[in-house]
């Protein structure tokens, strides 16, 4: 259980403070300061011990999220719990920043209490929160309107009300995926995986059943003992293999467990279906090869190859290639084939953009790099080139099968709701060693 | 308000909220008490407000409601007296039609926090136990455990109890779970809720309708039910074997732990439960929050402990990223280390050298001496790193590459040639204490093979003065009385000097009194001195080429997914920080029981341990006088060479004798090394290397010597040297001495059921080397019948 949870901005100065029981003193709150905050080194660890008292941190943008306890809890439980409270807040006020933590005090005072009694998580579902609720959130940047706050929850599902009508039914689905990956110098994978979040918005009336479907290969393997085996040898390549997923807790998991079928009741407006983790057969959108050579002490020659490595049709945008420089750059000399270098001496790095790239293409960018000769007998690091792209596929290979809606109540029909897919994949932290 | 200060708007809010014009405006009211809230989080004392708050909280807007409640709450236990009147409101509220309304008021009352109210608070406390809204139900139930920490000397009614013990069975799967939580507390005292077979399968039952930490609390309680039969332990397990793999961090550990606590005497079920959780932790330790991250990492940490062999695979998911942070990269290194074996050493290494010239300089150290770890098993990979990373010539890396190599050394003696050549001109670039102290253990234990060493220490000496590490002078007084105890013409003088400075000016007494006890002690004369100083040059104990033996799992356990895996950190770190390594309190001494004879025995001839009935009196074993492992090696190439070219004729050749035996002791290759090794000392066997135990083929080196009486009354000394070898079920591809041919015989049992036993004696003696074989029989059927 959890004492007490504070949230402070990054000087240190305590912006909320709730304390749960009687264990946790007023000191505690400085305490955590004075030791962890203010401290000189980096932090250690996430979990601080002070003066018996355990101290677990969560750091988003400048603020930090400390939850306390003097028991000796589930470390696991108290992070998870952590997220969630993240989550609930950026739910109702966006990001969590000084500024929204400042002018929703209020808010995250009623929600401390709902979320927590006497330090047991209770009730953390935003869908469900929202009857217990009576603030609205304030958003310094609202873009998305705050959905209505339900007068009542009913009966077993918690995440919809009854009786929301649309006169046109409408389902947005997109598959968003942040693919990772650290390549060696030479170009072999360290590491990669991909982990994708299926978010829908749905605009559908009744209390509707919706069935997903994507190529995941134990369904299709599953398929395919049935089917013919020609059929299996086409879609077979094209299944992937999720390593885990989680789902929004409207799906029935015990329906998931014994057939993998996903289907669910969905909850009405913005919401996250499903996340998920591959690490197998990913497509890697671009493979950068460098070549760094030092030139005596007082230069160094970087060329940086990059290839797109997906159809030719298709177009990556918002490309962007991170060369890491030495602190004593005194000049670069760029040359590129294709969008715009600079040099960013502030941020020790080349940084180089594409705004659009087709598939099966390739540039690449030579730069001179002068150093200021130092006696400083410290070896560059040489950090890793990143990389920030967007492509309109799903790196990880998912596609969706199927989404249908049944609604035996209104009559409206599967082919009556107009569906929208859209294929999303992002960089994560996109490294190549050099 | 800014520029106001705290006073004039503590009055400027009374002004506003006694202003009946505000009053009765209630967009305005809300306003104004949203306005001392705000100074209230701000660190302004607004307790002065107090009674006009409490006349606020007379409202039918729930809002206000709120607002008020939280600066009541906040100031109730200033202000004891002026809360009373704050009970009669929230009493009425808790006859409210609105279950919200009810709920908000029953929780509020029992946030106050005042002993003095408890009274009051009881009776709709008790009322809202069965209230017919979940969320009532809710607040009642945990508000018991409020009250009963308010007042824990106080007996709580005991049909409370039995109330929230039937109410363990409502629909509401929060209130079951608040119900637990709150009986833990009330029954601290009795040792917590009684779990009993009714309610444990009830709560496994509804243990899917909770939420996250719904489920996390009920197994964590479920932890102390005992199953009474196997069957109904084995269908809890098929039970919870879906949560076991659950998406959810938390519950997956949860579960975990629920396992092992449920059957510690099944290690097969404990085992198959690890490996199940293999693939969700491995999810954890790649998800995208650097705090689950850390956790996962410190529980796989400690998994590693029993199954050395979980994670071996899947390595490369424990390569650091660049933008971690510094504890999740030593961590990983931490792992890295266990993990290493005889295909990925390479690309472990290779990787590890990247981290060596980390940014920061704890993450290098920690990179560093991780790679010395890997060196007890690969030395020379590790020391062409390690020395590699001298030529750096930066201070911090050289600091913690000297301390990595005076660890090696210790462990493994025969890499100090390497190693000395290495130390040669580092002393420059050495800056802190630790490493300092470091360089000078070295110089003084292989001082005769640094052929600078007397120019180093001499700089150290004559900057004495200036040194302001304590540490550093203990060491350095040491270290010139060991280089002259083997260098005396080139040393004699600076020790002088040294002994003179630390006697007649040196203020701190430790090291005063240390100079003046080798002082006196040189007045002893040479031998005494060397008998005094000549300590170990590595450790007695390990000849032993693997880290810790496979722990138990019930020795972990208990602190499996608590708090405790993570706390390591500090102490793990600090074993850095330790002086001279003969200073280590190896844990190993108290796991070798035996160990001690070996002591008793170092005057030459020991007498076997009286336990082993069936020796022949006349035979002594003896370990001394101690074998080095290149000198094991050397001679047992040798006489297999020898062995081989003789082939099968078996001339009578008296200085020498092979012995080929096959034992039965099925078990011997699974137990730990520490444990043979401690029952070998037992018996004044030295084994000199191991494989890991499980490992295939497995294999023990071990030398003795033995000192027999004949009947010519002529004792004879006779060296033994011995392997150990179990190929396992892949037959006898592997043993290079082509033993017997067993594979093709069908009625034998399975190989693995027998360990090959290869003696090499010198000179020939067939009575002792039976009587050692008989020996050796007899300690591996005792592990065997031990291990069962």
């Amino acid at each position: 259980m959890i004492g007490g949870l504070f949230i402070y901005n990054h000087k240190g100065e305590v912006l909320i403070s709730r304390v749960y029981r009687d264990d946790i003193g007023r000191n505690a709150v400085d305490a955590f300061r004075v030791n962890v905050i203010h401290a000189r080194q980096q932090v250690r660890s996430p979990v601080t011990n002070i003066a018996r008292t355990s101290f677990f941190h969560v750091k988003r943008s400048n603020i930090w999220l400390a939850a306390v306890t003097k028991q000796n809890v589930n470390a696991t439980m108290v992070f998870e719990f952590l997220y969630k409270m993240c989550d609930v807040m950026a739910a109702y006020f966006g990001k969590i920043s000084e500024e929204n933590v400042k002018n929703n005090f209020v808010l995250i005072y009623e929600l401390l209490d709902e979320i927590l009694d006497f330090g047991y998580p209770q009730n953390s579902e935003t869908g469900a929160l929202k009857t217990f609720i009576t603030q609205q959130g304030i958003k310094s940047q609202s873009k998305e309107e705050q959905a209505q706050i339900t007068s009542q929850v009913t009966g077993q599902i918690g995440w919809r009300r009854e009786g929301i009508k649309y006169r046109r039914n409408e389902l947005f689905l997109d598959v968003l995926e942040s693919v990772n990956l650290l390549m060696s110098p030479q170009g072999q994978v360290l590491s990669a995986h991909v982990s994708g979040r299926v978010v829908m918005k749905s605009y559908l009336s009744g209390m509707p059943e919706c069935k997903f479907g994507m190529n995941d290969k134990i369904v299709i393997d599953k398929q395919n003992k049935g089917g013919s085996s020609e059929e299996g040898g086409k879609s077979g390549k094209q299944s992937i293999a999720i390593d885990d997923c989680t789902f929004h807790q409207c799906v029935r998991l015990s329906k998931f467990d014994s057939e993998r079928s996903i289907s669910f009741i969905p909850p009405d407006g913005d919401y996250e279906l499903m996340r998920y983790r591959t690490t197998k057969d990913i497509i890697l959108p671009f493979r950068v090869i460098p070549l760094v050579r030092e030139v005596g002490r007082t230069k160094l020659e970087v060329k940086v190859v990059i290839k797109s490595n997906f159809k030719s049709s298709l177009l990556a945008q918002k490309i962007e290639v991170r060369i890491p420089t030495p602190l004593n750059t005194s000049g670069v000399q760029l040359i590129c084939m294709k969008g715009k270098a600079k040099y960013k001496a502030s941020e020790n790095a080349i940084v180089w953009k594409i705004k659009r790239m087709a598939g099966m293409k390739e540039s690449q960018i030579s730069a001179e790099i002068e150093l200021l000769p130092t006696n400083d007998k410290k070896k560059w690091a040489r950090p890793p080139i990143s990389m920030n792209f967007e492509v309109p596929f799903a790196p990880s290979g998912l596609k969706v099968r199927y989404l249908k809606v049944f609604e035996p109540k209104l009559n409206y029909s599967d082919h009556d709701v107009i569906k929208w897919v859209r294929y999303i994949g992002r960089s994560g932290i996109y490294e190549t060693r050099c | 308000m800014p520029y106001m200060g705290g006073d004039d708007a503590v009055r400027e809010l009374r002004r506003a909220l006694s202003n009946p014009n505000v009053q009765s405006d209630p967009l305005r009211y809300r306003n104004t008490i949203l306005k001392v809230i705000r100074s209230m989080s701000q660190g302004v004392d607004v307790s002065g407000l107090f009674s006009e708050m409490v006349k606020a909280c007379a409202t039918v807007d729930i809002v206000q409601k709120k607002l008020v409640y939280v600066f009541l709450c906040s100031y109730a236990a200033l202000n004891p007296e002026l809360s009373l009147l704050v009970i009669n409101t929230l009493r009425k509220d808790c006859q409210d039609p609105n279950p919200m309304v009810r709920s908000l008021a029953l929780r509020n009352m029992t946030n106050l926090r005042l002993p003095s109210l408890v009274e009051y608070v009881e009776q709709p406390l008790t009322a809202g136990l069965r209230d017919r809204a979940a969320c009532v139900r809710r607040v009642a139930v945990l508000g018991w455990a409020k009250l009963y920490n308010l007042q824990p000397t106080s007996e709580i009614d005991a049909s409370v109890v039995n109330e929230l013990y039937s109410l363990l069975r409502d629909p509401d799967p929060v209130v079951i779970v608040n119900c637990l939580r709150a009986l833990e507390e009330i029954l601290k005292e009795e040792g917590g809720v009684a779990i009993n077979k009714p309610i444990t399968h009830h709560l496994l039952n509804r243990l899917k309708e909770c939420d996250v930490w719904g489920q996390c609390d009920i197994l964590r309680v479920l932890q102390r039910y005992k199953p009474q039969s196997d069957d109904e332990l084995f269908d809890i397990l098929s039970l919870l074997d879906a949560s076991l793999v659950s998406p959810h961090p938390p519950v997956m550990a949860a579960t975990l732990s629920l396992f092992l606590h449920l059957c510690p005497d099944l290690p097969a079920v404990s085992q198959a439960a690890l490996e199940r959780v293999r693939g969700p932790l491995l999810a954890a330790c790649g998800s995208a929050s650097r705090e689950m991250r850390f956790t996962a990492l410190c529980h796989i940490q400690l998994l590693l402990r029993s199954l050395p062999g979980l994670m071996g695979a899947h390595y490369k998911r424990f390569f650091c990223g660049y933008a971690e942070p510094a504890y999740i990269k030593q961590r990983k290194m931490q792992v890295l280390v266990e993990l290493v074996n005889d295909e990925n050493v390479v690309m472990l290494l290779d990787e590890l050298k990247g981290y060596c010239t980390d940014v920061n300089a704890d993450t290098a150290q920690a990179a560093i001496s991780a790679i010395g770890r890997i060196g007890r098993s690969y030395s020379d990979r590790c020391l062409e790193i390690l020395t590699g990373l001298l030529g750096l010539k930066q201070d911090h890396i050289t600091s913690a590459v000297v301390q990595t190599m005076r660890d090696l050394v210790w462990v493994c003696p025969q890499c100090s040639d390497t190693v000395c050549v290495a130390l040669e001109g580092c002393e420059e670039t050495l800056q802190d204490s630790q490493g300092r102290q470091a360089l000078l253990w070295l110089l003084g234990v292989y001082g005769e093979r640094v052929s600078s060493a007397p120019y180093t220490l001499e700089v150290f000496i004559d900057g004495v003065r200036s040194e302001a590490s304590l540490g550093v002078k203990m060491e350095l007084l040491t270290t010139a009385m060991r280089l002259f105890l083997c260098r005396p013409a080139e040393t004699q003088d600076m020790l002088g000097r040294l002994l003179h400075y630390c006697i007649e000016e040196e203020t701190d007494m430790c090291v005063r009194d240390q100079a003046l006890l080798y002082y006196r002690l040189l007045h002893c004369g040479i031998e005494e001195t060397r008998k005094v100083l000549h300590g170990p040059r590595s450790d007695p104990s390990l000849g032993v080429l693997i880290g810790r033996p496979a722990e138990p799992i019930s020795q972990w356990a208990s602190s499996f997914n608590t708090l405790e895996p993570l706390r390591q950190v500090a102490v793990e770190t600090e074993s850095v920080s330790r002086g001279s390594p003969e200073h280590v309190t190896t844990d190993l001494s108290v796991t070798l029981s035996g160990c001690r004879v070996h002591d008793v025995c170092s005057d030459g001839v020991g007498r076997c341990a009286d336990s082993s009935a069936d020796v022949p009196p006349p035979l002594s074993l003896s370990p001394s006088p101690a074998l080095s492992p290149e000198e094991f090696e050397r001679l047992w190439l040798q006489r297999r060479a020898l062995h081989a070219e003789r082939g099968a004729e078996k001339t009578g050749e008296e200085d020498f004798v092979r012995l080929e035996e096959r034992v039965r002791c099925p078990a011997v290759p699974h137990c730990s090394p520490q444990s043979l090794q401690a029952a070998m000392q037992l018996l004044n066997i030295q084994t000199l290397a191991f494989t890991p135990p499980h490992a295939l083929p497995w294999r023990v080196y071990l030398y003795t010597h033995t000192q027999h009486t004949h009947s010519d009354d002529t004792p004879r000394r006779t060296l033994i040297l011995g392997e150990l070898l179990c190929t396992g079920g892949d037959g006898d591809g592997e043993g290079e001495e082509g033993g017997g041919g067993a594979t093709g015989d069908g009625v034998r049992k399975p190989e693995e059921e027998e360990v090959k036993v290869t003696l090499q004696q010198q000179p020939r003696d067939d009575e002792a080397l039976r009587g050692f074989l008989s020996i050796l029989t007899s300690v591996l059927h005792t592990l065997t019948s031990e291990s069962e």
